[in-house]
């Protein structure tokens, strides 16, 4: 044998006995991932930089200050929930990475409130927390799909679908707008597509529908494009159904063309603090329409806007309550409801199970029920409708909430009489 | 018809701004036979120098002369400094052609990575001084503004200047000496380290010109990650070659070239083809006449 | 040092292959999935150390070639159910086909101008995806190689399936390329990165070197794409981006352009810097921006660092250093 081969024999060698010597040592089993006795540890991706992230990126800060806030109040059956955000600037294939991360570095016990509809697709394809029984909370996406308890079976969505909201606007179109001309502007991915499904089941034409690739909202001359297009083709109505910079970049840059039909704002993008953040005018919103599920943030009389806007405003002084934070700390303390109702033995399972049979209970500030049970993933499935104040708030019309509900199916659009219980008391889960 | 014009306007505006980054590469390339990728970097920074200048004196167009003077600062330093070094290290040896791009790509790296951690990934606004609302024809509103034409003005202005500087003095043959034969030029009495320099400065103070009035050009918000500044450098960097790389005036009929070509694909095409039409416009060219179009065929290969 | 024959390198190749098995066994799910990323690193680098390093010519759209072979993988198990073999192939088919097309572009330009051409090709390629509703759009197509085969037992994670699928194919093509290397087709690349006026006059047709150089180039750069788009799960313009095609570059730069020894430095360091920098930062609790970007600074910092001081890589200038004390 030479010298080189003896060497490399030697240290192969090496290498197989201490590969060997660790694999024999096989780690005890552990408790629930995630769960210790005096901590629950929930993971978050969603786009905290970029083109997509302003007004999302408040999220975090909003759910952090209800879960402090519940923390201070003793926890969940005597256990503090910690967040951990990570950002994934609405890539998808950062959100896979990080989600690796949050799964098996961090080792949280569940996903809340991952945003974004290509992002959440990649998760579920790759890392499949699906097959790792990891619970996906409250998904911040409206894609019908993820409603699907075969293809997503760990999944939980929260807001209603796209499918929903296209097919209510249209039942508002149809009661305010009949007769006028519409355009669309929508992106194009998953979460434009969801909505054109519904418009079609609803069966609404549109004059002229103008797509954007999904980043390409910052570029210069972009939205001047959309607006010459949309403009061209006239429409009384134009429907703006994309992400929060999209809209702005729409508005804003129509507001310089002058060109100003009936707007109506899809309700992903159409946080008017966002908008009003970007440059665009309060005074270009005015008379916009726009939908929500949850009590109009400037509300002062409803009592989760009260409780809410004040542990916010405690926590982040400074940052206006907007829809964002408001959507986010419900979505916190619905999640602590579930990890209450789960009760002191919480393990994954457990977890899910607290949700099927009790999740159509659980109190939230959103003026429409949730729908979770054994076979349905559903939370909310409506909106009513509200214009834009001369600063540029969401107003309820003529001060009244009308509520819109329907399916993600062929189902029809009815008018919900459901009435809000009591908000529990101090807002925390009981 | 109005949309044809509003088109044009889109295009020749947007290709105003390409030209002033492609004037700044060109320089980079005279003086230096370097292609600068921080360039991209440079120009966001420069816009960040210029925002906070808004700040402190509340005048746009002071903001812009200082986010110009700090682009030129910033870029002379980096040339004294890095590329000095490294061209001394990789002139010869088998990464020699690939080093320089290397090292500004790392260097274009390290410049975001530092904007990010200063000034946070968030989005940034600086308000255009002049309205941006379009003006009217009877009963069209144009996609051209005060701010547009604003634009258009100052990057006409800079060129005018630019070119003076290249006419009035020997800077323009001194940089292309230093480049091609710098022992010559040497012994011709060009102060070959001051020209490269110098050459350096002014392709900063020009890639920060085009940064701020790219903000302006839009809504006035800009942040490490957006799409425009990305964009930017690449159509930059493609006008430059199809205005042929050496030449400054080729540099702004390329990226007038370039804008106008865009905007009519994505008015007349589609809108999701933003990020392929410059590709196309390159390829043609370069298969078309591979010089470019002012370039001359000897300054091909590098 | 005169190089181990062929029987020689085999033997080692199956030992690394080994002890590859018996690592995966010992460490915990996380780094096996970052040890398929490693694998797809390192088949990437050595595309570029063979287009760059032997045979001179820059691409910066390399990330647009692994995007090629990554949808093609994802097309193949879309629409015809193949097995992965068959997809892999069919990515280095597909990959290298664009490369072939590529450098017949690139063959009649140098410098900036194929420097451009390959950087518009980055940016440009990966959003043709958007325009077919064939290719999934922005969005992407799913990429699922299955779950493995159930004769491994339950605990026996898919992650780790994807790191035994990705190091078999690196070995295979590691091997493969050091052949290529070792060949005539290797020293006639070498000979035109040195003096291709030389090489000419020697009888080397350019055109012909340098489309072959970019072609299998391509190939290697197709598997690396489809190993990507396996261990991610989806291909999409954004798996794809020209931030990729920088790593890839900054990876053969660390590792020693000119050579294939390094090929592991460069990649372990790409995937370990950010895990590190990471930790780093939450270790001092910095801000949210800066934890973020410290990683990209680091690997930043450590590429022109390795320009400057280390140009030819560590591996080169370890040999270099041992001859010249030899020598002495």
């Amino acid at each position: 044998m030479t010298r080189m081969n003896r060497r490399t024999l030697i240290s192969a060698s090496a290498v197989l006995v201490v590969a060997a010597l660790t694999a024999a040592t096989v780690p005890a089993q552990a408790a629930e991932v995630g769960v210790s006795n005096s901590e629950i540890k929930l993971g978050m991706t969603l786009p905290m930089t970029g083109t997509a992230s302003p007004g999302y990126n408040k999220i975090p800060g909003a759910m952090k200050a209800y879960f402090d806030y519940l923390n201070a109040n003793g926890g969940v059956n005597g256990r503090k929930i910690t967040l951990k955000v990570e950002d994934d600037r609405y890539v998808p294939t950062e959100a896979v990475a990080k989600t690796n991360k949050l799964i098996l570095q961090d080792k949280v016990m569940a996903l809340i409130s991952p945003l974004g509809t290509a992002n959440n697709k990649a998760i579920a394809a790759s890392v499949n927390p699906a097959r790792r029984g990891v619970p996906v909370l409250f998904v911040n996406s409206g894609f019908s799909g993820f409603t699907d308890t075969t293809k997503y079976p760990t999944t939980y969505s929260i807001l209603p679908s796209y499918v929903m909201e296209a097919k209510i606007m249209a039942e508002y179109i149809k009661d305010n707008f009949a007769g006028k001309t519409l355009g669309l502007l929508y992106q194009d991915d998953d979460f434009g597509t969801d909505a054109l499904k519904g418009f079609t089941q609803a069966g609404i034409t549109f004059a002229v529908k103008v797509p954007y690739a999904s980043g390409s909202q910052g570029a210069a001359g972009v939205p001047a494009g959309w607006v010459t297009k949309l403009s061209a083709a006239k429409p009384d109505v134009v429907i703006l159904f994309g992400v929060s910079s999209a809209t702005a970049a729409g508005l804003g840059t129509a507001a310089a063309l002058k060109y100003a039909p009936q707007w109506i704002l899809g309700s992903v993008g159409g946080d008017a603090t966002t908008i009003k953040a970007s440059g665009v005018p309060a005074g270009v919103l005015y008379n916009a329409i726009g939908a929500s599920f949850a009590p109009a943030t400037t509300d002062a009389d409803d009592e989760y806007v009260k409780l809410f806007s004040d542990i916010y405003a405690k926590a982040v002084p400074g940052s206006a309550f907007d829809n964002n934070v408001l959507i986010g700390m419900n979505s916190a303390f619905v999640a602590a409801q579930a990890l209450k109702a789960a009760g002191p033995d919480l393990t994954r399972k457990s977890l899910m199970a607290a949700i099927d049979a009790k999740g159509a209970s659980f109190a939230s500030a959103a003026l429409l029920p949730l729908n979770y049970s054994k076979t349905s993933h559903v939370g909310y499935n409506g909106y009513w409708f509200g214009k834009y104040s001369p600063t540029g708030d969401l107003k309820p019309v003529d001060g009244k909430y009308v509520l819109y509900t329907t399916d993600s199916g062929s189902g029809a659009v009815v008018k919900s009489t459901w009435k809000r219980p009591a908000m529990p008391a101090k807002g925390l889960p009981n | 018809m109005i949309q044809l014009l509003n088109t044009i306007l889109i295009g020749v505006t947007s290709g105003a701004i390409y030209a002033l980054m492609a004037m700044a590469i060109v320089l980079v390339w005279r003086s230096t036979r370097v292609i600068n990728f921080a360039q991209a970097g440079l120009a966001l920074a420069s816009t960040y120098i210029g925002y906070e200048a808004l700040q402190i004196v509340d005048n746009y167009w002071i903001a812009l002369i200082c986010a110009m003077f700090a682009g030129a600062a910033i870029s002379a330093f980096i040339e004294i400094t890095f590329m000095r070094i490294l061209l001394k290290h990789t002139s010869s040896g088998p990464i020699a052609s690939v080093a320089p791009i290397i090292a500004t790509l790392g260097l274009l790296g390290i410049i975001k990575a530092l904007i990010t951690m200063i000034w946070g990934g968030q989005d940034a606004v600086i308000k255009p001084p002049l309205s941006n609302t379009g003006f009217s024809i009877g009963t069209h509103t144009l996609v051209f503004s005060p701010m547009k034409l604003a634009i258009i003005v100052s990057v006409a202005l800079l060129v005018f200047v630019f070119s003076l500087i290249f006419q009035k003095t020997n800077i323009g043959l001194a940089l292309r000496a230093s480049a091609y034969a710098p022992e010559i030029a040497r012994l011709a009495g060009v102060k070959v380290d001051l020209v490269r320099t110098l050459g350096w400065a002014l392709s900063g103070a020009s890639g920060a010109a085009a940064g701020l009035l790219l903000t302006s050009n839009g809504n006035g918000a800009f942040s490490p990650e957006s799409a425009e500044f990305s964009l930017l450098f690449i159509s930059g960097f493609i006008a430059a070659v199809v205005g042929g790389l050496d030449s400054l005036v080729g540099a702004v009929i390329g990226g007038i070239f370039l804008g106008l070509i865009t905007a009519f694909v994505l008015m007349y095409i589609s809108g999701s083809l933003f990020f392929i039409a410059p590709f196309v416009v390159l390829l043609l060219v370069l298969f078309i006449r591979p010089q470019g179009i002012i370039g001359v065929k000897a300054g091909r290969r590098a | 040092m005169h190089k181990p024959s062929n029987k020689k390198r085999i033997a080692i190749f199956l030992l690394l292959g080994v002890a590859i098995y018996f690592l995966s066994g010992a460490v915990d799910e996380l780094r096996v999935y970052q040890g398929a990323s490693v694998a797809v690193f390192v088949v990437g680098i050595a595309s570029i150390i063979l287009l760059t390093g032997y045979s001179g010519q820059v691409s910066l759209g390399q990330g647009a070639l692994l995007g090629v072979g990554g949808y093609a993988a994802a097309l193949m198990r879309i629409h015809f159910n193949t097995p992965i073999w068959i997809c892999f192939a069919v990515a280095i088919l597909a990959a290298a086909v664009a490369g072939a097309l590529l450098g017949l572009a690139a063959a009649r330009l140098s410098g900036p101008y194929l420097a451009g051409t390959t950087l518009a090709f980055a940016v440009g390629l990966p959003s043709v995806a958007n325009q077919f509703q064939l290719l999934g759009g922005e969005q992407g197509l799913l990429f699922d190689v299955g779950f493995p085969p159930l004769s491994f037992g339950e605990d026996f994670t898919q992650y780790k399936w994807f790191f035994w699928i990705a190091s078999l194919a690196t070995l295979i093509a590691i091997f493969w390329l050091q052949n290529v290397m070792r060949s005539r087709y290797g020293r006639s690349w070498k000979a035109v990165r040195g003096n291709d006026v030389a090489a000419e006059l020697a009888g080397i047709n350019l055109t012909r070197n340098k489309t072959l150089a970019f072609t299998l180039s391509a190939g290697l750069a197709g598997l690396s794409g489809a190993l990507l788009a396996m261990t991610i799960g989806t291909v999409s313009p954004s798996a794809f981006p020209l931030a990729l095609s920088f790593s890839l570059l900054t990876g053969a730069v660390l590792a020693g352009v000119t050579t294939l020894g390094g090929v592991m430095i460069g990649a372990v360091t790409l995937v370990a810097i950010p895990d590190i920098a990471g930790a780093v930062a939450s270790r001092f609790g910095s801000s949210e921006a800066v934890t973020n970007n410290l990683p990209g600074l680091l690997v930043s910092a450590l590429l022109i660092l390795t320009v400057l001081f280390v140009p030819n890589g560590p591996v080169e200038q370890f040999r270099a250093r041992r001859e010249h004390r030899v020598n002495k």
